[in-house]
């Protein structure tokens, strides 16, 4: 029987094109500030995996790590313990050089936004295009159309000191983008935005996404644009407490909205099932339930077929074929008696698996929510 | 990858021209050092000129005098017959005798009347506490022959063919007031004619030349050999302070002096002033010359007045001093300035600009300030030059040697503390713009 992974379901690390390269891939890592006897740990044993294209939004409660996380993804800090892969290069123990190397593949927006006050809103673009070794004529060209689009365009030529504090930061993040970085990663980069401005920004980074292949991981706080998210990281205390992929989530959760016996739950509730599910791989021919064996888990297919076998004593016979969306396994956990069939795997095929003490415990809120209902409605009279 | 192709942003240009205070404050900081080193070195180089001014203007290949010399006006004095020795070589075109030393002036009375009065004219009433009048002074006094003297300039050989009487004497029109001049402020033509002391004698101004002594005396005078042994009684006609010896042909130097040596029983291991004075004082009791090429008389004399002097090594400190006042300017002008924008140079090294480039930066700025600083700090001083030159008598010139080298040392000092606050840059991290 194949044996069920550490891999959160929502991770949407089974689904869509297993080949797409990883941009930021994050293993085991732990980080510490201060030394001797001051030394603090502000990130604990975290693993990530950011795909090319993906758009990240990373929240938590400030101290959580998230920043520090991002700055050590950026370079900006040295790797202590773990492995940090950032465009296919390994960070931990690499050199200047590399450092340098990568730098310049990535595009930072920071919350302060540190124009040069010397330079006039295309200068300060320019000193990006000039180190990425962009042709002038197409950096003008480049910068002109960002400087507009961020509605900048009347202000092109004005020093930072006669912009406003959102224009300034539309400038920085306009140096952010001109060379068309692999990877940009922004800290609160529609904080000091209008609704328009923020709108425009997150616009220009799906863009981007989608065109370029750009891979976006920024911190923010902003609600507003939590839309653009292909996945929502949340940090607690040094510690990736939640990672998911927002579309694969939503899946998860329209399929076990098709259950009937999820059917009186809220999204809310869906969400956290869709939360707690781990995957679970099979290959062909492999069994994942046997009849007979105790029940403990409870599957959901996400990918791939699988038959459905009973042996009535004397030979064994195919019941059913069940595909992606449906499930199987919930007749155990609920009866508390043995598997009442086999089923083997068709082809490949992955699981999404809800153990059986959470299972139940859905069950029950279901249950007293129910009887919650049924009370409220009884006391309206 | 963009390997420093076209880094067209002139940030270090951008950064001086935008921050107007504090460019004024460093271009003022670089002025005041500049102005500061042009001075001292002019004041070096006017000791060094003046140390070397009364040589310069006389005619010799190869100088004479006494292995006791010490410094011009300390030159002590050998017998005249070595000078006729010399001349007895065929290379020799002329040995001449020559006297200097230190007599004694009084400021004349003037004839006019009351000098204190002729003096209030003249300075507007205040003068009478430096009312010279009657007062003694040490003056250069040098003795030459009439018919022949051993001056290069024509204008002074032509003044000396004057002085047919030993009671004559011409005057340095270059020497200060308080030398008593008829005017109050310097010789003139008024005072030909003017009887004053020489020593223990009265001599009458029959003329004026101009040369300038420089540090090592206020004023100058210039008489016969006869002359020169009335007002130094201490020396006879046959005890010279120098013998100047002109040769046909300079480049046989060398030659003429090894002869001489053989002539004057010098050991021939001895071949410049500097051996002498490293030799045992015994070797040398009946060496009464030394023979001296222009070049060493001349190195001589600059390393007594500027490095042996304590005004020549007041004015090398002040170079010191004019650098370090500088260097702390600028560093002040560019670790603040770089302490602004420690947030922009972060962010610079965060998008992937190398440390290499910061420093250049940082480097180009401080050179900028340094030539921006330097330019009007050029012509101020000119212009300080030609004041201290008028008032003082110091021949201040501004060569491009020294053009350059305060140039250079301008550069050289904000390239340092450009340096110095590089170490700031370096610090930046990065990591603290999240």
């Amino acid at each position: 029987m194949p044996s069920l992974t550490t891999i959160p379901a929502t991770s949407g690390a089974f689904v869509g094109d297993l080949q797409l390269p990883k941009t930021v891939k994050v293993q085991n890592l732990n980080y510490f500030f201060g030394e001797g006897e001051l030394r603090k740990q502000a990130l604990f044993n975290n693993n990530l995996e950011v795909r090319r294209g993906e758009i990240v939004i990373m929240t938590g409660p400030s101290g959580s790590g998230k920043t520090t996380l991002l700055t050590l993804i950026g370079t900006l800090r040295t790797t202590q313990d773990g492995s940090l892969k950032v465009l296919g290069n390994e960070l931990q123990g690499c050199d200047r050089d590399l450092i340098v190397r990568v730098r310049r593949q990535l595009g930072f927006i920071f919350q302060a936004h540190n124009l040069f006050e010397s330079l006039t809103a295309y200068q300060n673009v320019n000193m990006a295009a000039e180190l990425a070794g962009l042709d002038p004529m197409i950096a003008e060209g480049r910068i002109k159309s960002l400087l507009t689009r961020l509605g900048l365009g009347e202000r092109i030529h004005y020093k930072p000191k006669s912009l406003s504090g959102g224009q300034k930061q539309r400038v920085a993040i306009a140096r952010g983008l001109v060379h068309k970085p692999k990877l940009i990663l922004a800290d609160e980069p529609t904080a000091a935005l209008d609704e328009k401005s923020g709108r425009e920004v997150v616009t220009l980074f799906q863009e981007l996404a989608r065109d370029e292949g750009c891979t976006i991981i920024m911190v923010t706080h902003d609600n507003r644009i939590l839309d653009v998210a292909d996945r929502i990281i949340n940090m607690v205390d040094g510690q990736i407490k939640s990672d998911v992929a927002v579309q694969e989530a939503s899946v998860i959760c329209d399929f076990l909205k098709e259950i009937p016996l999820f059917d009186h739950q809220t999204p809310n509730t869906l969400a956290k099932i869709a939360d707690q599910m781990m995957v679970q791989e099979a290959e062909s021919g492999d069994t994942i339930i046997r009849q007979g064996d105790p029940g403990d888990l409870f599957y959901l297919i996400r990918n791939g077929t699988v038959e459905v076998r009973v042996h009535d004593g004397k030979q064994e016979r195919t019941v059913a074929e069940l595909k992606e969306g449906q499930y199987f396994g919930e007749a155990a956990l609920i009866t508390e008696e043995p598997r009442n069939a086999t089923v083997v795997a068709k082809g490949k095929a992955i699981f999404y698996a809800l153990e059986k003490k959470d299972f139940r415990e859905v069950l029950e809120r279901s249950a007293s929510f129910e009887e919650e209902l049924r009370q409220a409605l009884f006391g309206r009279q | 990858m963009g390997t420093g192709k076209t880094m067209k942003t002139p940030l270090a240009w951008k950064n001086i021209a935008h921050n107007r205070a504090r460019t004024a404050i460093g271009v003022a900081g670089v002025g005041f050092a500049v102005i500061l080193i042009f001075m001292q070195i002019g004041f070096k180089g006017a000791i060094r000129k003046t140390a070397t001014q009364i040589y310069d203007a006389l005619e010799f290949d190869l100088m004479l005098r006494s292995p006791a010399y010490l410094h011009l006006t300390e030159p002590r004095y050998f017998p005249r017959s070595r000078v006729f020795q010399a001349a007895s070589l065929a290379e020799v075109a002329k040995a001449r005798p020559f006297y200097l030393g230190l007599s004694e002036w009084q400021a004349p009375i003037s004839h006019l009347g009351p000098t204190s009065e002729v003096l209030g004219d003249v300075e507007g009433g205040n003068a009478k506490d430096s009312d010279p009048a009657g007062q003694w002074r040490s003056i250069i006094t040098m003795g030459t022959l009439p018919h022949d003297p051993a001056f290069k300039r024509q204008d002074i050989c032509a003044k000396a063919a004057q002085l047919s009487d030993s009671r004559f004497v011409l005057v340095d029109s270059e020497s200060k007031p308080e030398y008593g001049p008829v005017g109050g402020k310097e010789f003139g033509p008024a005072d030909i004619g003017v009887e004053t002391a020489l020593g223990p004698h009265r001599v009458q101004i029959v003329g004026l030349f101009k040369l300038g002594t420089g540090m090592a005396s206020n004023g100058a005078c210039l008489t016969s050999p006869e002359g020169y042994v009335r007002a130094c009684p201490w020396q006879t006609i046959d005890q010279v302070n120098f013998g100047l010896i002109k040769l046909r042909d300079p480049s046989t130097a060398a030659s003429v002096r090894i002869q001489l040596q053989k002539i004057y029983g010098i050991p021939a291991s001895i071949s410049n002033a500097e051996s002498f004075r490293k030799l045992d004082a015994s070797l040398l009791t009946n060496v009464d010359v030394e023979i001296l090429t222009r070049a060493e008389v001349n190195a001589h004399e600059e390393r007594r007045w500027v490095d042996d002097t304590p005004l020549g090594q007041i004015f090398q400190l002040g170079v010191w001093v004019a650098i370090f006042v500088g260097i702390a300017i600028v560093y002040q002008v560019l670790s603040s300035d770089i302490a602004n924008m420690m947030g922009e140079y972060a962010t610079l090294k965060a998008m992937g600009y190398s440390n290499k480039y910061l420093t250049r930066v940082v480097l180009q700025q401080s050179v900028m300030l340094a030539v921006v600083g330097y330019v009007p700090s050029l012509l101020v001083s000119t212009i300080l030059y030609e004041v201290v030159e008028s008032a003082s008598g110091m021949p201040m010139f501004m060569t491009w040697q020294i053009m350059l080298t305060v140039l250079l040392l301008a550069v050289v000092m904000c390239v340092v503390s450009g340096l110095g606050a590089l170490r700031k840059l370096y610090q930046a991290d990065p990591a603290d713009l999240f």
